[in-house]
């Protein structure tokens, strides 16, 4: 009797984690989700444009650091790997963005492609969810004194965390999802 | 088959210049097809692989969508999910897996949440000053409110050789009436013998994750980096088969099935050990 009631618990239990764990997150809801991932995406690459050119002032590119920075989690970084080593190298965000400011190219031309592919949104231990969007850019840098043109297109996958969230709004309680930026894979193409 | 790939990239690359939600600037370069038709993420494999997203990636299909998990969606799909380069698994043996796994009786899908795949990822630590390799095979588990990825073996060279257990009369052993004496003998044992792994089982398998873990907490492995990975997929019945990265000029690239084995009796287990062991 105590082992059948033993079984028919670890059962229930069982169940029970495998209900927990599934996505509840609706079609609907999903795309929504995605939206308003993509804006933030869509505004990491507008800031990765002004902080990569020539053009912008260096007050003017830490101000638009700051602004990048805040659509990451903190302690997000950035994996670089190039064609020639698979090896990856790891940027705090801050960092990545100041490398790329101190590029020594006298023009520099950022574009990204139009195409981007969102995954599922899969639950982590802790409730929240996460996901992957994968972009592409086109990466062009000219140097005048040595004539120098450098290209390359790097595939770019983004995690997204996304979290309910409350918040009181004349002392009624509203409930959001929210969209926070986190590590980013950065793989050089052949393309 | 081939001339079935050509027709399902191209049809790929031509929904794929329909303007969609791109990026959306006016400075945004029109992808000429390549990376539509690339399988960018191994859940864009999954999704192809049991026909739960449109051509072109942009819809995800649900199980009340018409088109979800819809036969001829899957069968234009199986057709790129195949290194069609360089790998080299016969067309014949392709044509089998496609069968068995279309099959209108007994269609076979990927669940990511349940077991039967594995991500081997090599990576790089500092081992006692010394840059070594470190082959992780890892699985999903639920836990908590989700999943998560955890590791299941560790394969690590310099663990590889420290239990060969010395056979016949290389082999020291504790005599069968040492208890006798209280094991006294130990003393000797252990001090003279520089395997002590002598003294274990014959069954006896050292979990060499737990060395590896136990070197992490020591501080006597650092994490470097990642250098590769790959996945095992055995949730197909009677099939096993790779999937890797190609990152190369094409429309045949991304994650892609590498090595396919039709498995006979005790082939699954063969090749468990193989990628555990690496031999």
């Amino acid at each position: 009797m105590k082992n059948k009631l033993i079984l028919f618990l670890g059962l229930f239990l069982s169940t029970s984690v495998a209900v927990l764990a599934q996505d509840n997150i609706s079609p609907a809801r999903k795309q929504a989700i995605d939206s308003l991932a993509l804006e933030k995406v869509k505004d990491l690459s507008k800031y990765i444009s002004i902080i990569g050119s020539k053009e912008t002032q260096f007050s003017e590119a830490n101000r638009v650091m700051d602004r990048a920075e805040e659509l990451f989690a903190p302690g997000a970084e950035m994996g670089v790997s190039s064609i020639n080593t698979q090896e990856i190298a790891y940027y705090k965000v801050r960092r990545y963005f100041e490398r790329l400011m101190a590029l020594n190219y006298d023009r520099v031309n950022i574009t990204w492609y139009d195409i981007q592919y969102i995954s599922d949104l899969e639950r982590q231990p802790d409730g929240r969810y996460v996901g992957v969007i994968t972009i592409y850019q086109r990466f062009e840098g000219t140097s005048i004194e040595t004539g120098m043109n450098y290209k390359d297109t790097t595939k770019k996958d983004i995690t997204i965390y996304v979290e309910k969230k409350q918040t009181q709004i004349a002392g009624r309680t509203i409930e959001f999802w929210d969209v926070m930026l986190g590590d980013v894979r950065v793989t050089e193409t052949s393309a | 088959m081939r001339k079935t790939f050509l027709i399902f990239a191209f049809f790929i690359a031509i929904i794929s210049n329909v303007p969609g939600q791109g990026l959306g600037s006016p400075g945004t370069i029109k992808d000429d097809g390549r990376f539509a038709a690339s399988t960018k993420q191994l859940n864009q494999f999954f999704r192809r692989f049991n026909g739960e997203e449109s051509v072109d990636g942009n819809i995800r299909f649900y199980p009340q969508d018409s088109l979800y998990r819809n036969l001829p969606l899957r069968k234009g799909f199986l057709t790129i999910l195949f290194d069609n380069q360089t790998s080299s698994i016969s067309p014949d043996l392709k044509n089998q897996f496609t069968k068995n796994v279309l099959s209108e009786v007994y269609p076979q899908y990927l669940v990511f949440h349940q077991p039967g795949w594995y991500a081997e990822v090599n990576t790089e630590f500092f081992f006692k000053g010394k840059r070594e390799k470190a082959t992780l095979i890892m699985k999903i588990q639920a836990e908590g409110l989700g999943y998560e990825w955890v590791i299941d073996k560790v394969i690590f060279e310099p663990f590889k050789n420290l239990f060969n257990k010395p056979v016949g009369d290389q082999k020291a052993f504790l005599h069968p009436l040492s208890h006798e004496i209280g094991f006294m003998n130990m003393r000797r044992a252990f001090q003279d013998s520089g395997s002590p792994e002598s003294f274990t089982p014959s069954t006896y398998e050292p979990d060499y994750l737990a060395i590896f873990l136990y070197e992490m907490k020591q501080n006597n492995l650092r994490f470097e980096t990642v250098t590769g990975l790959k996945f095992h997929f055995f949730q197909i019945e009677g099939w096993y088969f790779e999937v890797n990265q190609f990152n190369r000029p094409g429309f045949n690239t991304g994650w892609l099935i590498s090595n396919l084995v039709r498995l006979g009796p005790g082939d699954k287990e063969t090749i468990l050990k193989y990628i555990y062991d690496q031999e």
